[in-house]
């Protein structure tokens, strides 16, 4: 079944004389299991697949589906109670589960490599670089200590480390993440494999390093002419890089084709509802604020026995047949497992069809809002919820010993303004570190500023007592990342929702019982969500659990950091339709804090962007984001992925190099200079934060204001 | 760095005089009085007035705290009459001795704790980690005097291959000239100290194997040997470390049994007579040179832990 990429091969060069020879690896009907204390889990199923030499094969699919199980199960390293219950794994032709022990190791240890999700707990924090690095070499080709340590400079550089002379000798924890990850992706190619398995390589880094690494691996499998599995949930990391692409749904492939194929014509209902899920899709379609289109429910447990199509429980186009046949791989060059699948608009394998099914095969649940989400921004005489003006806050470093004196400040916020008016969405965004999260805290009151104002229905906070600030402060509240983090686990959810209540001496028993059921009702949770514990739910309801608590005081602004980005895309979705329901029915205000650009672009009106303490540009979402006027958010914009055909293959845009200067000695004048692809000499000053609606603090901005735009005088600053 | 330590010495300081005060004062809320301990029961009012006076008890606590620490200063741990020696001389005859056999039972322990909660944890929850499990809960669940009483029994009357009694030796060489004295004392001691540590290495390694490095490590095709020895133990030690600091002093507790039972010329021995005898300037002499190892051991283990963890050193010298 080694099939030929075809015509739809983006990177011709290795792909194209792959087609010719057999697999590299071959897949036959893997069996999975692993063992639980509450029985097995039946995680892979009759998983085939196939990965030429110079391919890259693309496995996508959400949590649970058993795209990190199939990468483990063929590099042999599945967890406690894990094994490979049945089917082949042929290695060069050569079946990995009959093979002698030493002989896996050997191969695994040579012939292939692997990079994981996470740069820092993936490195022995005790050992040196280099010699991590090394060791498959000391190990499997006998090198000496000295010709393995300049083995590990070599392949150091090779990956684009700064200083690989030096880097040999420091241990991981001294290096940033993106540079882990290279250590990481030097110590799995040091032995020159032939395919490398990238099990979400960049999921923990910032989308700027993320584009640095994703081009890197890419650069690499030219270079070694080698295959590469990219396992990700992210599909806009596939549509960019892959040649293929396997869906995984609840331990199955159930799709299977090209790259572009499969993106410009999915065929199986749940790909087709995973790319809808994506707010870039809702952006690209309607152009405007649609309501995503969810899929409803959860994923199957695979402990049990399952029947029928394992998706037929969340698909809109279910029929009695789905729930009694187990739909199997139509065999092809476009393989799918599903009995109703989306039509093929004429030509989509060939041209670049539009991906839009005729509105009438949509599914029930979307519902295009007829009015816009929010009025106009341009309501100057509205007071804002908020205003923040010149905010500052600086962390002490202290130094180590008994008088632990200050030995520095790291500049988290430096001279922030920005206002949310009433029912808006204010985006945040950043890379880590650039202290978007400070803001939201120091918004709602948990910390204290270093300098500056934030007024609250204009109400300075600053002139205000310790329990007339924390009364105002009720207005604001926060939702977090991690709900079950930021949930007592030994509190029921009644009682969760309840304690802001009680806190806040609100009503008597029965009127907040009845206030916590409102909650309950306006996040879509049933009743009996109140008898039960935080760890018997699923992250996407307990999401709903932390906007409920958030709700139960009436705030006028809800502080959202990062309240999706550990969710998957289908309930991620789930999630941001509630809240844009929520602002509508109850003229909630929000900021929106992230570091994912196409979520804020979805969810924001206006959006601010920051980088390492200072905002950088602030303006419209559309503007920001599709005309953005400061380099580094330009090369934000540049380095998100994007399902897009047009937008993914594209590897040119501003890029940034380099790391993240550090906080506590920010440069001088203009913070971003140092990275700064147009940096010249005036940027050794600093620059304003100038404008009309779009403001940007840049003495070369990428492009005017746009014209027409009415420049009033900001309420700002 | 020497900014470090020099913080940790005044910590280190206050811990000790803190220590003293507490001593003190138990010491000397406690019934009878060192006068009449020592005079016997003979002694008239008179006399154990008189004695009270020449040795400064009838005069205010803090009076006689401050009296105290003044000689402590000058390196002066007071005189006990019962011993008719200074407490310094007579700690000094004893504490090396003492210090051999929680080094040796310490070393014993380290030496066969390691490999044993190694083995644990890479066959966990299989037979020689039940069996090993089993066997370190009865062994430190066996109140240390029965555990000398069976070894006695065992090893010296139903099968007499060693002496029921350590060696009188006055040094330490004398005591090493006598090594089968030694074992029997050294091995009660161990036995308790193997499943303490055998307990640590075993969660640790576990907690590491679980590691995502580990997962690299395997990931490069290493061998599971080359997985363990030269990935995981060296980061499983780590809270051995701190818990051989801490435990070190520990020992001593043990010893004061042990050297009873064994008639062991040491610490032990010397602090349970003393208390006996209500000899308080030797219980007070000894209190404070535990506290002091106390404090040093865990010094000592701080620093230990910042040579072989990398994390630790950077830290230490980023003032």
């Amino acid at each position: 079944m080694s099939e030929s990429i075809g015509p739809t091969a983006r990177h011709s060069a290795p792909a194209g004389q792959a087609a010719a020879g057999r697999p590299l690896l071959e897949l036959r009907d893997l069996d999975t299991d692993i063992a639980l204390r509450r029985g097995t889990v039946h995680a892979l199923d009759a998983i085939s697949l196939d990965v030429a030499p110079g391919q890259t094969l693309g496995v996508v699919g959400e949590s649970g589906s058993g795209k990190t199980m199939t990468a483990l199960s063929i590099m042999g390293l599945l967890p406690p109670g894990g094994r490979v219950a049945g089917g082949q794994i042929l290695f060069e032709g050569r079946d990995l589960r009959s093979l002698p022990t030493d002989e896996v190791r050997r191969i695994r240890g040579v012939r292939m490599g692997m990079v994981f999700q996470d740069p820092l707990t993936s490195l022995n924090p005790t050992i040196r670089v280099g010699a991590q690095v090394a060791e498959p070499l000391r190990v499997h080709k006998r090198v000496g200590r000295a010709e393995a340590r300049d083995r590990a400079i070599e392949i150091l550089r090779r990956v684009g480390m700064p200083r690989p002379e030096r880097i040999v000798d420091n241990y991981p924890h001294e290096l940033s993440g993106g540079m882990r990850q290279r250590v990481a992706i030097a110590m799995a190619l040091v032995c020159s494999p032939s395919l490398l398995i990238a099990d979400e390589p960049t999921t923990a880094l910032d989308v700027t390093t993320q584009r640095q690494i994703l081009e890197l691996i890419d650069d690499l499998r030219e270079e070694f002419g080698m295959a590469v599995i990219l396992v990700t949930h992210d599909l806009g990391v596939i549509a960019g890089r892959a040649d293929r692409v396997a869906v995984m749904y609840a331990g199955r492939i159930v799709e299977t084709a090209a790259t572009e194929q499969l993106f410009h014509a999915p065929r199986h209902r749940y790909t087709e509802a995973l790319m809808r899920a994506l707010p870039e899709s809702a952006l690209r379609d309607s152009g405007g604020h649609d309501r995503l289109i969810s899929i409803p429910g959860l994923p199957p447990d695979l402990s049990g026995p399952l029947t029928g199509c394992r998706f037929a429980a969340r698909c809109a186009y279910v029929s009695d047949e789905c729930r009694t046949t187990d739909p199997s791989l139509i065999p092809g060059t476009h393989q799918h497992a599903c009995l109703h699948p989306v039509p093929t608009p004429a030509g989509a394998a060939t041209g670049p069809a539009p991906t839009q099914v005729e509105p009438a095969a949509k599914p029930a649940q979307v519902e295009p809002t007829t009015e816009p989400v929010t009025a106009a921004p341009a309501d100057v005489a509205e007071l804002p919820v908020l205003s923040v003006r010149n905010l500052v806050k600086n962390y002490p470093v202290r130094g180590r010993g008994l008088l632990r004196r200050a030995a520095g400040q790291v500049s988290a916020v430096a001279d922030v303004s920005f206002e949310v008016r009433p029912g808006e969405t204010f985006g945040l965004v950043g890379e880590s570190g650039c202290g978007k999260s400070t803001v939201g805290r120091l918004s709602v009151g948990l910390e204290r500023p270093s300098a500056g104002q934030i007024v609250l229905d204009g109400t300075d906070l600053t002139d205000l007592t310790g329990r007339e600030r924390r009364r105002m402060h009720r207005q604001v509240q926060l939702m977090f990342q991690d709900s079950y983090a930021a949930m007592n686990p030994r509190m029921r959810v009644d009682a969760i929702l309840a304690e802001p209540l009680e806190i806040q001496k609100v009503g008597d028993s029965a009127a907040r019982q009845a206030r916590i059921a409102t909650l309950l009702d306006q996040v879509g949770l049933s009743r009996r969500a109140l008898e039960r514990y935080p760890h018997e739910f699923s992250g996407g309801q307990l999401q709903r659990i932390g906007l409920a608590r958030s709700l139960a005081l009436h705030p006028r602004l809800i502080v959202g950091d990062e309240p999706v980005s550990a969710l998957d895309v289908s309930i991620q979705a789930q999630v941001l339709n509630l809240m844009r329901d929520l602002q509508r029915e109850l003229g909630l205000a929000y900021i929106f804090i992230s570091h994912d650009l196409s979520v804020v672009d979805y969810m924001a009106d206006r959006i601010g962007v920051m980088y390492l303490g200072k905002l950088v540009e602030i303006g419209p979402a559309r503007e920001v984001v599709r005309a953005a006027r400061h380099p580094y958010t330009q090369a934000l914009v540049d380095a998100v992925p994007s399902i897009a055909p047009d937008r993914a293959a594209t590897r040119d845009g501003t890029t940034i190099r380099g790391e993240l200067p550090s906080a506590l000695d920010p440069p001088t004048g203009c913070r971003f200079r140092t990275r700064c692809p147009r940096a010249a000499d005036i940027c050794t000053t600093e620059p304003p934060l100038a404008g009309g609606r779009h403001q940007v603090a840049c003495h070369l901005p990428l492009r005017p204001e746009p014209t027409g735009t009415p420049t009033q005088v900001q309420a700002v600053g | 760095m020497a900014r470090y330590l020099i913080a940790r010495l005044g910590q280190a300081l206050i811990v000790i005089v803190l220590v003293t005060v507490i001593a003190f004062v138990i010491l000397h809320l406690l019934p009878g009085g060192a006068a009449r301990a020592t005079l016997g029961k003979e002694a008239t009012l008179a006399q154990l007035a008189a004695f009270n006076h020449e040795m400064g008890y009838d005069r205010p606590l803090i009076q006689q705290y401050g009296m105290y620490v003044q000689r402590l200063l000058q390196g002066d741990l007071g005189y006990s009459y019962q011993l008719n020696q200074s407490v310094l001389e007579a700690i000094e005859q004893r504490l090396p001795k003492t210090m051999l056999l929680s080094l040796l039972s310490t070393l014993v322990a380290v030496v066969l704790a390691i490999p044993l909660g190694v083995l644990q944890a890479i066959r966990r929850n299989r037979w020689p980690d039940y069996a090993i499990t089993a066997l370190s809960l009865l062994a430190y669940a066996t109140p240390i005097f029965f555990l000398g009483l069976m070894m006695i029994i065992v090893f010296s009357q139903v099968w007499p291959i060693l002496p029921p009694e350590a060696p009188q030796g006055f040094t330490v060489a004398e005591l090493l000239a006598d090594p089968a004295g030694l074992v029997l004392p050294t091995a009660t001691l161990a036995i308790v100290t193997i499943a303490v540590y055998a307990r640590y290495v075993r969660s640790s390694m576990i907690d590491n194997l679980n590691e995502n490095y580990v997962r690299t490590a395997r990931s490069k095709g290493l061998s599971e040997r080359r997985v363990v020895l030269r990935h995981t133990l060296r980061n499983g030690l780590f809270p051995v470390i701190t818990l051989l600091g801490m435990y070190l002093p520990a020992l001593f507790s043990g010893a004061l049994v042990v050297e009873s039972l064994f008639n062991f010329p040491g610490m032990g021995q010397l602090f349970w007579q003393a208390a006996l005898k209500r000899d308080f300037p030797i219980l007070l002499g000894v209190t404070v040179i535990i506290s002091i190892a106390t404090v040093v051991g865990a010094l000592v283990a701080d620093l230990l832990y910042a040579a072989v963890d990398p994390r630790v050193r950077l830290r230490g010298s980023a003032t």
